[in-house]
Formats: C-alpha cells, structure tokens, sequence
C-alpha cells in the first residue's frame, strides 16, 4: 500500500491535469487554479526545508572546524542578518521614501555582490577562448569562423570593419541556430512527453525513492 | 619551452588586463558607433507604437541583480515608451531576489515621466509559485495579486480598470534571465489567455529563444545590451545601453584577437611537431 497509494494519486492528478489543459470550462479552470495554490503552498514548505537542510550542513561545518569553516559562518551571518533585518522591516526595502535595514542590505550588499559575479565572468569565458577556442579540427574551424562572426555582427565595431558580419551573423542566429535549437526542443519535449507517460503509468519509479516495498 | 609555448600558456591576469582596460577606456572616452537596428527589436517598438493610450502594458520585470547590466537598461527604456505612449502599465516579477531592484526602476521611471501610481501605473511585486502565478493571473489577477507591492488592494485601482485577467492585456513583455521567464510566459500566459508576448533576455540566452521569435510564438525580442541599445536609439533616448556599446564592441575585439593569436600559435606549434617528426624519420 505504502507504493501503490502513491502511484495511483500520480495517476489520477497525472492524467486529470493532462486533460484539464483541453477541456476550457469554468470547472476545470478553477480546478488548476486551486491546484496552483496548493503548489504554491508545497513550494513554501520546501523553501523551509532547503533553509533548514542548509542551515545544519554548515552547522556541522563550523561545529567540526572542517577546512573553509569560516565562510560557512559568513554564511550563517548572512543568513540570519538578512532574515532578522528582513522581519524588523516587514519585508519592505523603503518605509516613506527612507531606506530600511533590509533594503540597506539588499541594495548595497547583494546588488553590487551578484552583478560583480555576474562581470567576473567576461574575464574568464576571454581567458577560458584563449586557452581552447582551437581550430583542432574542421568543425572546430566551422564553429570558430561562426563565432567570430556572430561576435563581430554583434557589436557596432564590428559591423563597422565587416559590415557584411551583421546579415550573416542575422542569418545564423535566425536561420542555422533556431533550426538546430528547434530540433533539440522537439527531441527533449518527446522525451518530456514519454518520461510523464512512464511516470504516470508507473513504469518510472524513482522519483519515490529507495526503501523496501 | 618555445615562444609559441610560452604564448599558449600565458598567464590569465594578463588576459584580464586586457579586459579591463577594453571595458574601461571606452566608458571613459566614449566613440559612439552608430548602432543597426534588428528586426526582432523593431517589431517590440512598432508594436509598442501602434498600441492606442490606456492600453494595457505589462511588464514582467524576470531577473535578479547579476543581469541588471543586460536587462535593466532594456526596463528602462520600454518603460520610457510606455509611459510616453499613455499606456496603463502593469509591472511585476516572477523573481523574488528582483522585487526591491524592480520595484526602484518602476519608481523611478514612473516619476521621470509624471505618472501616477495606482492611476497610471502599478508594480504588483513578487508573488510565489514561479510559473503558477502566470496561471493564476490568467485565471483571475484579483486572486493572484490581491494587493500590490506597497500593500493598497488591487482591485479598484483605476490602472487595472477593466482588467481582470491576462485575457484584458494587450501586450505584455517578459524581460527574463532564466526559468521562469519569456518561455514560462509563453507556454503558460500566452498560449493559454492569447495576447500579445514579446521578450527580452541576456545576451548568451537570445540564440536559445530564436524558435520561438522564428515562429511567432513572441512578436519581439531584445537581447542583450546590443537589443537595449538599439531599444534606446528607437526611442530616441540614448542611455546606459548605448553608451555600454563601446566598452562591448572593444571587448568583442579583444576577445576575437586573442582566439586568432592562440590559433596562430598553436598552428605554428602544429608545424613545428610536424617538422620535427619528419626530420627524425
């Protein structure tokens, strides 16, 4: 009982939800409206748990002294600053146009951190073409000459030393990429398609687990 | 170890100096390329153009601070054209880590054009559930966004009058970094309420959304700095986009020079293999 209870309710939310998308009555579209609720619901819960999970890893980090303990308390710092700062604030980041604590944190901590992460990676993807952008063999060449052209038609200067570079960069990017891209959305929706059918009918098991029957 | 060796292996921080100074100089001594306008981009303005005032515009504000360089930029300006054009905007984000950073631009942009909030204009914030949101607005906005971000209720702003569901707007704009955005407003917003969808994106994420715009699926699309520059330049009001263009197109070039200067190394390497084994047999 303990497998097939939940095999039957992926079933039938399985196969209800499927038909609920053809069928546009007022019935069935408060039907998925309650069930988005109840997803919303479920996603808060696993907000908790995440944190939780998150907070005892690390606990035992710093607990143990285990090498690079230090940034796990940054983190625990972090963690119950923003949070403690978040619950004073009511969650709001300006109370009658003045900054509070939490808006102080989100926009001169985690605005400035995320967009510095973000620009760090110019740097690495120019080291990163240096080191293995090689034309080792002929696709290799084939998609080194595409990129250097998608590169140049890009950008103004570019298009200014090749102006030809901006409607054969066009052309890739609408006509060569979006039929490659098309093809590998079908194949991967198919693949969507037959692993649901799989896990609606119960051939596909995993997602419950291991444990005995 | 050989020149072309020591080529090949040449230390990063030097590459990353080459990167800076590229970034940084031409912020500083600005060129100012005239910058071509695409297809996918006119198509968001021409169509922004041809909505009559009081229409409906939202804005789904999908990214977080680590694409605000990109993305924010592409905000500004089609919130300029939108309030330019009298049109009733509905902003929002699917992105909790983006609300106090979309919250700042509606502001802003709102009180630069004289728009008044609830009246003309409303943010609605974040609400949770990802993709369920775009499912709940299209069912009832009211359910899904019973008040708006800074607490008033939605339902009796003059803004959302007439609104009722994603059914009542005319066009609507995902500016997405990643999941949920343009692809979740697509699959389950517009193929299900039908209305009018165009999207923006970061520059590495544009060639992964072509099928859509290829297909009609989204009427528009804007990616990168390029497309917010060239946003900019439609609306006449040259910004932080164009002026980013410079600083891109120097970054461009190094990184183009650099991939042919390694090419030229490692084939000149390849030569030298090559010589050597035919010497020795």
């Amino acid at each position: 009982m303990r497998r097939q209870l939940p095999l039957l309710i992926t079933m039938i939310a399985g196969l209800t939800f499927a038909a609920q998308y053809y069928i546009p009555h007022p019935q069935s579209e408060q039907m998925l409206t309650s069930v988005t609720k109840w997803l919303q619901i479920i996603g808060g819960f696993a907000l908790i748990l995440g944190v939780s999970s998150l907070f005892q890893q690390h606990a035992v980090k710093i607990r143990r002294k285990e090498s690079g303990w230090g940034y796990s308390l940054v983190l625990y710092a972090g963690i119950v600053g923003t949070i403690v700062a978040g619950l004073l604030a009511n969650g709001k980041e300006s109370v009658d146009g003045s900054m509070t604590a939490f808006g102080w944190v989100y926009s001169f901590m985690m605005v400035p951190l995320q967009g510095t992460m973000f620009a760090i990676l110019a740097f690495f993807i120019a080291s990163a073409a240096y080191r293995s952008f090689r034309a080792r063999s002929r696709e290799a060449a084939v998609l080194l000459i595409a990129a250097v052209i998608v590169m140049m038609g890009r950008v103004p200067l570019g298009e200014y030393m090749l102006p030809i570079s901006g409607d054969v960069s066009q052309w890739i990017l609408n006509v060569l990429n979006a039929s490659v891209r098309r093809a590998i959305l079908i194949g991967v929706s198919l693949g969507a398609v037959a692993l649901s059918f799989k896990i609606i009918f119960g051939v596909e098991r995993s997602y419950l687990g291991g444990g005995k029957e | 170890m050989s020149f072309s060796e020591r080529m090949l292996k040449i230390d990063r921080r030097i590459i990353f100096v080459v990167i800076g100074l590229c970034t940084l100089l031409p912020l500083l001594y600005p060129v100012g390329l005239p910058i071509k306008i695409s297809p996918e981009v006119r198509s968001v303005y021409d169509y922004m153009e041809s909505l009559p005032p009081h229409s409906v515009f939202l804005l789904s504000i999908d990214f977080d601070p680590a694409s605000k360089p990109e993305l924010h930029p592409q905000a500004v300006a089609l919130l300029r054209h939108a309030f330019r054009k009298d049109l009733r905007v509905v902003a929002m984000t699917l992105w909790v880590s983006g609300t106090g950073m979309a919250e700042q631009l509606v502001t802003q942009m709102a009180q630069e054009a004289g728009k008044e909030n609830g009246k003309d204009y409303v943010f609605l914030g974040w609400s949770p559930g990802g993709s369920a949101v775009i499912i709940n607005m299209g069912q009832d906005l009211y359910t899904a966004f019973p008040s708006d971000y800074g607490g008033r209720a939605t339902k009796g702003l003059p803004v959302l009058d007439g609104v009722y569901s994603l059914k009542d707007v005319t066009y609507a704009v995902s500016l997405g970094a990643g999941v949920p955005g343009v692809e979740a407003w697509y699959v389950f917003g517009k193929d299900k309420y039908k209305f009018e969808l165009a999207g923006g994106c970061t520059g590495v994420m544009a060639p992964g959304l072509y099928p859509l715009l290829r297909s009609g699926q989204i009427n528009g699309l804007i990616g990168g700095l390029r497309g917010a520059a060239e946003y900019e330049s439609l609306i006449g009001q040259k910004g932080r986009a164009v002026a980013g263009m410079d600083a891109q197109s120097a970054t461009h070039l190094a990184i183009i020079v650099l991939v042919v200067i390694c090419n030229l190394f490692y084939f000149s390497l390849r030569r030298q293999a090559k010589l050597q084994s035919q010497r020795s047999s």
